[in-house]
């Protein structure tokens, strides 16, 4: 797999050159099994969509997949905003700057890390190149007790640094990162650099940087979704509400739907809360898509 | 002292238990769960589908949701009193609807819910696999009279066999540490505490404070881990390598063929 951008451009040549065929059987069975499939992935979704302009009444007394003759979806987003003193908004923040600090600071350290094993030499790299490859390998959950004794340790249980921290480590970005540097940019820049007199400080920020904006796009993205999708470790690190973001506050007031004596059930707000939550990604997604794609097709990452 | 609680460990019946729970699970979903991947990115490829992109964008549209926020919709849709489609279900299951939250059938409903999670994704790796392999290829399989299926079985799924295994050996590791989406249906039905491995794990330290033992289970999780790994990869190098070997060497002597195909397979075996 090619990431440098003239593959990419070859291939869209080939596909447009790859005609569609005129055999109208199989052209149609494709088509019904493709589709199907596709009903399948946007059915939860749109059910979600119907669901949260439901009250709890209507939730389980009105036809399914259709929307409710009395939308309640207004009363519904009144109800969230005022819940709890709005706490829902606060997650909605909390989740913000943990996917930013994450994404930014994780992409940062990737490339500094990916820069100095593409392009230095220095003892045991070949040995760090492959522990870095190895770690890949180990669960990410295996590790939930030593960060959350290390955090601890740190006195940053319940701090937002605290949760940004162990995400910062990536060794899928580090390793992606030295394979798109190895590939976009060539060593002779370093040493021109180094001719004009920019120090290593300099050329990493001022040339190397610049040269790999695509693949710092593309990390970011995949470090900002796997952050803000992240629910086992800041379930394990944070045991204040208004520190939650907003995968664990959810399931907080999914686990509340059962036990007694809570007031009247979550249910409106649990559903358009979830729907609030995707809305941006659902938006952003068909243009950001590609960036994406380029990045998981390299290493295949399961957030 | 030390290894005392991996004795602990090795006797520890529940713990197997839910070791084999998620292996049944692991082996059952991913086997569902990639072939169809595989299926649907074979048809993106094909030339009998129309609107490939928006397709391909909604196959991959799970992948934005979070996992906890899946398990919420779909626990919520696994509910026969949420969704009267399940009572038509009843035809099979004699009279009762089918309740997905009930403990002997759970299970099939977190599978549904990682296949729908992580089908598009896998897909999308196949696809975009799929699409660096050039054309002249299937210029030279159809002068040698391969239809599209023939192409597909005999070109398409040998140069994406490398990529097969990754995606097999990471979804390996992700069924063995399934947690989001048990743990959030816990809330909604009885699943008990040690459902999963990491359940035991999560709950030992966090629930019970016993953290050394807790620690000891995720290491025997990790040796778990890795020894199924090892062992797909081994299993998977061994078998057919002549037979992928003489295609890599057709492949190769091909004068037609563009450099991306060559640098393409190199970069597959060095990724693994």
């Amino acid at each position: 797999m090619s990431l440098t951008s003239k593959s990419h451009a070859t291939t869209s040549l080939q596909r447009r050159n790859h005609k569609s065929s005129k055999d109208r059987v199989k052209t149609s069975l494709s088509m019904i099994l493709i589709i199907v499939m596709a009903a399948y992935f946007l059915f939860p979704l749109y059910w979600l969509i119907v669901a949260m302009t439901k009250s709890t009444n209507q939730l389980f007394n009105t036809s399914m997949l259709a929307f409710p003759a009395h939308l309640n979806l207004w009363a519904n987003l009144k109800w969230l905003n005022s819940y709890q003193n709005g706490m829902f908004w606060r997650w909605v923040l909390n989740s913000i700057i943990y996917a930013v600090g994450a994404g930014v600071l994780g992409t940062l350290v990737s490339a500094m890390a990916g820069y100095a094993l593409s392009k230095y030499n220095f003892k045991l790299k070949n040995t760090l190149s492959v522990a870095i490859l190895g770690s890949l390998m180990i669960p990410g959950a295996a590790l939930a007790i030593p960060v959350f004794l290390m955090v601890k340790s740190l006195g940053l249980i319940n701090t937002y640094a605290g949760v940004i921290l162990p995400m910062i480590v990536n060794p899928f970005g580090v390793y992606f990162m030295m394979v798109f540097i190895k590939e976009s940019m060539p060593g002779e820049l370093i040493d021109s650099g180094r001719v004009d007199g920019a120090n290593d400080y300099k050329i990493f920020f001022r040339i190397a940087l610049p040269i790999i904006r695509p693949g710092l796009v593309t990390l970011f993205l995949i470090s900002f979704i796997g952050a803000w999708n992240n629910f086992f470790l800041p379930l394990v690190l944070l045991n204040k509400t208004s520190f939650y973001p907003l995968t664990v506050g959810l399931q907080i007031w999914t686990a509340n739907l059962n036990s007694a004596g809570t007031g009247q059930p979550l249910y409106p707000l649990i559903l358009i809360g979830s729907f609030l939550s995707i809305l941006p990604m659902l938006i952003l997604f068909p243009i950001l898509r590609k960036h994406i794609v380029s990045g998981i097709a390299m290493g295949g990452v399961k957030a | 002292m030390g290894l005392a609680n991996y004795l602990t460990a090795w006797q520890d019946k529940s713990f197997w238990i839910s070791v084999y729970r998620v292996a049944y699970y692991g082996v059952v979903q991913v086997t569902i769960m990639l072939v169809l991947a595989l299926i649907l990115a074979l048809f993106l490829d094909s030339p009998f589908v129309k609107s490939k992109g928006l397709f391909r964008v909604i196959y991959f549209l799970p992948y934005a949701v979070p996992g906890v926020i899946a398990a919420i919709m779909w626990g919520f849709l696994y509910s026969p009193d949420l969704n009267p489609i399940l009572q038509i279900f009843g035809v099979f299951t004699g009279g009762k609807p089918l309740n997905l939250l009930n403990s002997g059938t759970v299970l099939y409903g977190i599978m549904n819910m990682a296949t729908w999670a992580w089908t598009g994704y896998n897909m999308t790796i196949y696809f975009a696999s799929l699409t660096s392999i050039p054309l002249d290829l299937y210029d030279a399989a159809k002068i040698d009279g391969c239809n599209e299926f023939q192409t597909a079985w005999h070109i398409k799924l040998p140069l994406l066999r490398q990529v097969i295994i990754m995606t097999t050996v990471l979804s390996i590791i992700g069924s063995l540490q399934l947690f989001n989406e048990p743990f959030v249906l816990s809330s909604l039905t009885s699943i008990p505490a040690n459902f999963t491995p990491n359940m035991d794990i999560y709950n030992m330290a966090f629930a019970y404070g016993n953290f050394t033992y807790s620690a000891t289970l995720s290491i025997t999780l990790v040796l778990i881990t890795f020894i199924a790994s090892l062992l797909f990869m081994w299993a998977t190098s061994e078998r057919k390598k002549s037979k992928s070997k003489k295609i890599k060497n057709t492949v190769i002597n091909d004068k037609r063929l563009g450099t991306s195909t060559l640098s393409y397979h190199a970069k597959g075996e060095k990724s693994l």
